[in-house]
């Protein structure tokens, strides 16, 4: 033949998938036996086990002072650090003179959650948060306006510590 | 100060320096900047702040550098243990009072006290126990405000109103760590070059209520330009946030304005960021003005340059370039022609303490630019002759209403428009062009001395230089005429101006040839 093709002789008789299948169903029953190692998401969103990591960076959060105003004041460090070129903000100056942020807004999708605007930050006023469920029906609710960073409340990232760096 | 030179040694380089000098204008010539607070070009020197403290050999102390003249053989160490000591211990002493407000002050990414901090000072503070002194901010005067908590008292605020201004109205009150910088309570800073005090506070302390809050000053773009105020010609820097002029500031050039520009100007900024602009060129058609591309408007023009009869007459503003008003004038070569210039007179104000630095009352730039290449009728004449010319050619002058009417009423009219004038509904064309800081080009001062400017953004839409459109339109009226591609080259072309080039004019200008002003 032109093209070597090699035929494979079919086995004729003897053969059977009973074994194979009993061999399969018996690990299947192995299992059912032992304890889960899934957790059941959305009830259940951390275990004993497993919770989310301390250090996580996710969408921000801005902290806010007793009164209820955001701890930013609009120095511009953030934007300028941002390696995405996420933040946009325009400083302006309240009532009694002090410097304030009149836009702060964050783009969440172009943000690559590098936290650095948390450490650059002077106030401690932006923060990463651990917090990852940021599901939207449309795009433009993914521009996080001031209003509502301040008004998240899920916990905020620890980022890493040099001087603890496997975080013990 | 003579031409002698005297050999000295800075940080281990020789560098040969005008006898007389003082060691830290000989540092600069080594390409050391000495750290100073109170030290600065134009004014006197106090040896206030301490902080330019050197070290000369056999010297028994450390030397201000500031106020030490130079002298031959002489070797000086800028970075010597014992002078970085004595700098370092001078800046606990600021730090000891000074806030910790970098994030929120003006000053902060070009602040003087940040940078010799950042530079040679001390990374902590060793004076924690008691509350830093408080004093309120104090409105100074129109402009300026003052922030006594910042204050390092070098006193530059306090000798530039009583030397260059010679308006003392300044002074240190109180001492030791009490001292602040009071003003005369029957005064407020209201001198017309008051705001040179903010540029020379070498810390956040002096600042500007026109900027503040505005910009951080890392996310300005700086650009080299002259300031279209007034005849001086003052140089300028022009400073944009996201394409949006939000400063003007001197820009030193010791022969026409030294460090300073005045206040009139400083805040004459905001047209530069006029939001109704001209952006595609407009062609008429029947009643209605359509849009049309430049090679379209350049052809149309040509024809009414050619089939118009009667006089040409332009009116030209103050600040077009040099470029655009001479190839204006060259595109009407074959017409008789009555070119005029808007100028609005204002008062004078001069600083007293530069002589031949002034507001000047003429509040046009390029005044003595335009009389070169032949804008050289009076604005009234030339509003009088609109009502007969067989062409008006508008440059983008601020009309009053009855001007306005005047033009509105004349028979064929080319608008070289930054804006579109709603007064002037019968306009034959519209060619969108660029203003001053969107285009390079030079402006004549009063003394003809000619000074570049760059641009300082991008132009809006389709806009153009003046110059380059016009230039077009002189290409099409023979053949085998070339037309220049770069601003450098539209000037080089302009025979006013001798042939000289940009590259000629270098960075501080150059006084045009009396023979040449005069042909």
């Amino acid at each position: 033949m032109a093209i070597g093709v090699k035929v494979m002789k079919r086995p004729g008789s003897g053969v059977s998938y009973v074994r194979a299948t009993l061999k399969g169903m018996a690990l299947t029953f192995k299992h059912l036996l032992q304890p889960a190692v899934t957790m059941e998401y959305p009830e259940e969103k951390s275990t004993s086990e497993w919770r989310i990591a301390t250090r996580w960076r996710g969408t921000h959060r801005m902290m806010t002072d007793e009164q209820g105003r955001s701890k930013c004041v609009a120095c511009g460090l953030c934007p300028q650090v941002c390696p995405a070129n996420c933040i946009k903000l325009v400083p302006g100056e309240d009532e009694d003179g002090n410097r304030y942020p009149l836009i702060y807004e964050i783009d969440e999708f172009r943000c690559v959650f590098c936290g650095y605007c948390q450490e650059v930050c002077p106030e401690e006023a932006i923060h990463v948060g651990v917090h990852y469920e940021n599901s939207e029906y449309s795009r433009d609710r993914f521009v996080y306006d001031l209003e509502r960073l301040s008004a998240q409340t899920h916990a905020v990232s620890t980022l890493w510590d040099p001087s603890d760096p496997r975080g013990q | 100060m003579t031409d002698e030179l005297v050999s000295v040694t800075v940080d281990g380089a020789v560098v040969q320096v005008p006898r007389g000098i003082t060691i830290i204008e000989a540092a600069k010539h080594a390409g050391v900047l000495v750290p100073h607070y109170c030290y600065h070009p134009s004014l006197s020197s106090p040896a206030v702040c301490r902080m330019c403290l050197v070290h000369v050999e056999k010297m028994p102390k450390l030397v201000p550098a500031c106020v030490t003249p130079v002298a031959d053989g002489q070797v000086i160490s800028v970075h010597a243990p014992a002078a970085r000591k004595a700098r370092e211990g001078v800046l606990e002493f600021l730090l000891i009072n000074h806030p910790l407000d970098c994030p929120i002050c003006d000053q902060a990414g070009e602040c003087e006290l940040q940078d010799f901090v950042f530079q040679e000072g001390q990374a902590r503070t060793r004076y924690s126990e008691y509350a830093k002194r408080y004093n309120p901010v104090e409105d100074f005067g129109p402009d300026v405000l003052y922030v006594p908590n910042r204050c390092i008292l070098c006193t530059r605020c306090v000798r530039f109103m009583e030397e260059m201004a010679e308006a003392p109205v300044l002074a240190v009150a109180e001492r030791g760590d009490r001292a602040y910088i009071a003003i005369d309570p029957h005064h407020q800073l209201d001198h017309p070059w008051s705001g040179n005090v903010v540029d020379l506070c070498p810390v956040g302390s002096l600042v500007s209520r026109d900027f503040l809050h505005r910009a951080r000053a890392w996310e300005l773009d700086k650009s080299a330009s002259i300031c279209p105020g007034c005849t001086q010609g003052c140089n300028i820097t022009i400073e944009t946030r996201d394409e949006a002029v939000v400063r003007l500031r001197p820009r030193p050039n010791l022969e026409v304005n030294r460090h300073f520009m005045c206040d009139t100007g400083r805040l004459d900024y905001r047209w530069m960021n006029h939001g109704d602009r001209a952006e595609a060129p407009l062609v008429r058609d029947g009643d209605r003005l359509v849009a049309a591309d430049w090679d379209a408007v350049v052809a149309r023009l040509h024809l009414l340059v050619h089939d118009t009869t009667g006089p040409v007459v332009v009116l030209a503003s103050g600040r077009a370039s040099s470029e655009s008003l001479g190839w204006l004038m060259r595109m009407l070569e074959a017409r008789s022609t009555i070119a005029a210039m808007k100028v609005p007179i204002g008062d004078e104000a001069p600083l007293a303490g530069v002589p031949g630095l002034a507001l000047r009352p003429e509040r046009a730039a390029n005044l003595a630019g335009g009389l070169m290449v032949g804008v050289r009728d009076a604005w009234a004449d030339a509003i009088a002759r609109v009502g007969s010319a067989g062409l008006v050619i508008l440059h983008d002058v601020d009309l009053n209403d009855a001007e306005a009417a005047a033009i509105a009423g004349a028979g064929t009219l080319v608008h070289f428009a930054t804006a579109t004038d709603d007064r002037l509904p019968r306009a034959d064309l519209i060619l969108p062009v660029t203003m001053m800081a969107e285009e390079q080009g030079v402006y004549v001062n009063r003394d003809y001395r000619a000074q570049r400017y760059l641009p300082a953004r991008t132009a809006p839409g389709m806009a153009r230089p003046a110059w380059w459109a016009a230039s077009r339109v002189w290409q099409r009226a023979g053949s085998e005429r070339t037309v220049p591609t770069t601003t450098s080259e539209a000037f080089a072309a302009l025979p006013a101006f001798g042939g000289l080039t940009h590259r000629d004019l270098g960075y501080g200008g150059r006084i045009l040839d009396p023979a040449v002003v005069s042909r």
